[in-house]
């Protein structure tokens, strides 16, 4: 696609007037996020969007200059790729969530009879393996918090430190799955292929986590389980008989995925196969028996009742996805559909704040604060990548959607990296490792609000009748125990200090981009 | 690069200051613009490049080092051939 020559802007007020939509973009998200405790993503789209009308009325000159800026910006290559790789990964994990794969997991560590000192750091380690295998923390954390929270409690395990495994899981994935939308996010902005980066990254994370699972062994054994007046339940037999080891079969079609993204394949390539064969096991475990899914948990017409739709319903094949429901409920339904709706909102923010970083670049936003930085902070490579894992680490701490506030960094990483031709797999993981941290330890971090969300659905809950109002885990308490994600950062502020994983441009250069 | 290659590579601790060889190849994006020259930052070591007329800061090039200073960590070097900006 032949790129449109660059516009340059002219701000009423400076160079710097041109950062006006992104800096009223941030504003908004800490008031919204941080001061009212509103994790909506389609609120931050609503900001975005204030801040890009405001940005106009500073424009020196024609306003269709800004207008054409903003139509630039939205159709660059790193918008569509996210969109696309949001798309497929999102269809894939709901797939495999429909077709019992916690359960799956859930019964494995039942089956194995663990006690409340190991409950933590093994809750960790599948919260890990769930996260990497569907790319999604907040989706690990809700998950996790609704079925093996419960469970952990059951066993006497501490509710804090359980609950800051489970988060702490969802940042290893979120930093390491191939279909993570932060992985992708770091690697298309600093222009690397995605399989490349997962596995320079592999030597962060697995420091990090050998950290946390001892953290969470001796926290395990040393802090007590909070309430000892609890019911104690036998949770081996009480959990086995209610769910199915026959969902752990997705570990297939997840290792299918990584595999293909290993051996290059594009990413729409890749997830595609591995959404099919999820596919084909949901249907044949349904068909069976063994799994409470079918294809209308992938794929569900909800159609209003009459004549013609219950002719419908009654079809071969076609009626195993339509079924005919009372007017008030009707729609599209089913994992393909919910797990690409769900990133919709994520979708048109990064639209809208590519947008937003072009007319920061047209205006020479950018420069001026490159200038800076480059200029009085950033002297040598050591200084520059601290800076990098610093700056990162604030944004994303203020922040509440993480995905968000990494592409509002992105490209500050890839120029100061690129002065010192820091490898773009390294500036992918000093990206992104901070980017997950950050995103699930503070109260207002849309992965702790997630998991938090579905801890709340658990008082009352058909499943949990013994859970109260007062079993919930204070957000404002978990921070100290999401020991993964201190950890990831500890071991980048290591890393920049002594080079440690350092690569430069001329090591090796990475790969095309849209490659996984 | 091989899959094994790839997870391997870069488990060391990379010093600040990476020498070259006169006659090396390397890629590398340009740092600074001087005039006619640019100045090539690899970590802490600057290669400098008197005539790259062609090339902007953030361009990616090919450059033949032609000297190299490992106790001061400068050097200079040609440009081979100008690759352009990353997209």
């Amino acid at each position: 696609m032949p790129e449109e020559p660059d516009i340059e802007l002219s701000f009423r007020g400076g160079r710097l007037v041109s950062a006006l939509p992104i800096a009223l973009f941030i504003a908004w998200a800490i008031f919204q996020s941080g001061i009212l405790g509103i994790g909506d993503t389609t609120g931050l789209v609503a900001g975005m969007l204030t801040g890009l009308i405001a940005g106009l009325l500073f424009v020196r000159g024609d306003w269709k200059d800004y207008a054409d800026v903003i139509f630039a910006g939205m159709t660059r290559r790193v918008a569509a790729t996210a969109v696309v790789a949001w798309l497929w990964a999102g269809m894939f994990a709901e797939t495999i969530q429909v077709g019992g794969f916690v359960d799956g997991l859930v019964w494995a560590a039942t089956v194995l009879n663990v006690g409340p000192g190991l409950f933590p750091a093994v809750t960790f380690l599948l919260a890990a393996l769930l996260a990497t295998g569907i790319g999604t923390g907040y989706g690990t954390a809700i998950a996790f918090t609704s079925l093996v929270f419960p469970a952990g409690l059951l066993l006497g395990a501490n509710p804090v430190l359980l609950f800051g495994a489970i988060l702490s899981g969802a940042v290893f994935g979120d930093n390491l799955a191939p279909v993570s939308d932060t992985t992708i996010v770091s690697a298309v902005t600093q222009d690397a292929d995605i399989g490349g980066v997962v596995a320079s990254r592999v030597k962060y994370a697995v420091v990090a986590a050998a950290l946390a699972i001892a953290a969470y062994l001796v926290a395990g054994f040393g802090i007590p389980g909070v309430w000892g007046g609890m019911p104690h339940i036998d949770v081996a037999g009480e959990v086995s008989a209610s769910v199915s080891p026959w969902g752990l079969v997705h570990l297939l079609d997840i290792a299918l995925v990584i595999v293909l993204a290993v051996r290059g394949r594009h990413i729409i390539e890749a997830v595609s196969w591995g959404l099919l064969l999820a596919a084909a096991f949901n249907v044949a475990l349904g068909a069976a028996n063994l799994v409470d899914v079918s294809a209308g948990s992938m794929l569900l017409f909800s159609a209003p009742q009459n004549g013609l739709t219950q002719a419908v319903e009654a079809l071969p094949l076609v009626g195993a996805v339509v079924e005919t429901v009372p007017a008030g409920q009707v729609g599209v339904g089913g994992s393909v559909y919910s797990g690409a709706a769900g990133f919709f909102p994520l979708i048109v923010l990064t639209l809208l704040l590519v947008a937003g970083a072009e007319i920061m670049r047209a205006g020479g936003g950018f420069d001026a604060i490159q200038e800076l930085v480059i200029d009085r902070v950033a002297t040598t490579v050591r200084r520059a990548e601290t800076t990098m894992v610093v700056g990162t680490a604030l944004v994303n701490a203020t922040v509440t959607i993480n995905t968000a506030a990494e592409i509002a960094i992105a490209p500050y990483i890839a120029t100061l990296g690129k002065r010192f031709n820091i490898n773009g797999y390294r500036r992918a993981n000093i990206l992104d490792a901070n980017t997950s941290a950050l995103g699930y330890i503070f109260p207002w971090g849309g992965g702790l609000l997630a998991g938090y969300g579905a801890m709340q659905g658990l008082v009352g809950g058909e499943a949990t009748p013994w859970f109260t109002a007062e079993m919930l885990v204070n957000p404002a308490s978990v921070f100290p125990y999401v020991f993964h994600g201190w950890f990831l950062v500890a071991v980048f502020l290591f890393a920049a200090w002594t080079g440690y994983g350092r690569e430069y441009v001329s090591d090796r250069t990475s790969e095309e981009v849209s490659r996984v | 690069m091989s899959r094994l290659g790839k997870l391997l590579a870069g488990w060391t601790f990379r010093t600040a200051t990476p020498t070259f060889e006169p006659g090396e190849v390397i890629t590398a994006y340009v740092s600074e613009r001087n005039g006619d020259g640019l100045t090539v930052r690899i970590g802490d070591s600057v290669i400098r490049v008197e005539d790259g007329e062609d090339a902007a800061v953030e361009d990616k090039i090919r450059l033949e080092v032609t000297s190299f200073d490992a106790a001061n960590h400068v050097g200079t070097g040609d440009v081979v051939e100008v690759l352009g900006p990353d997209v």
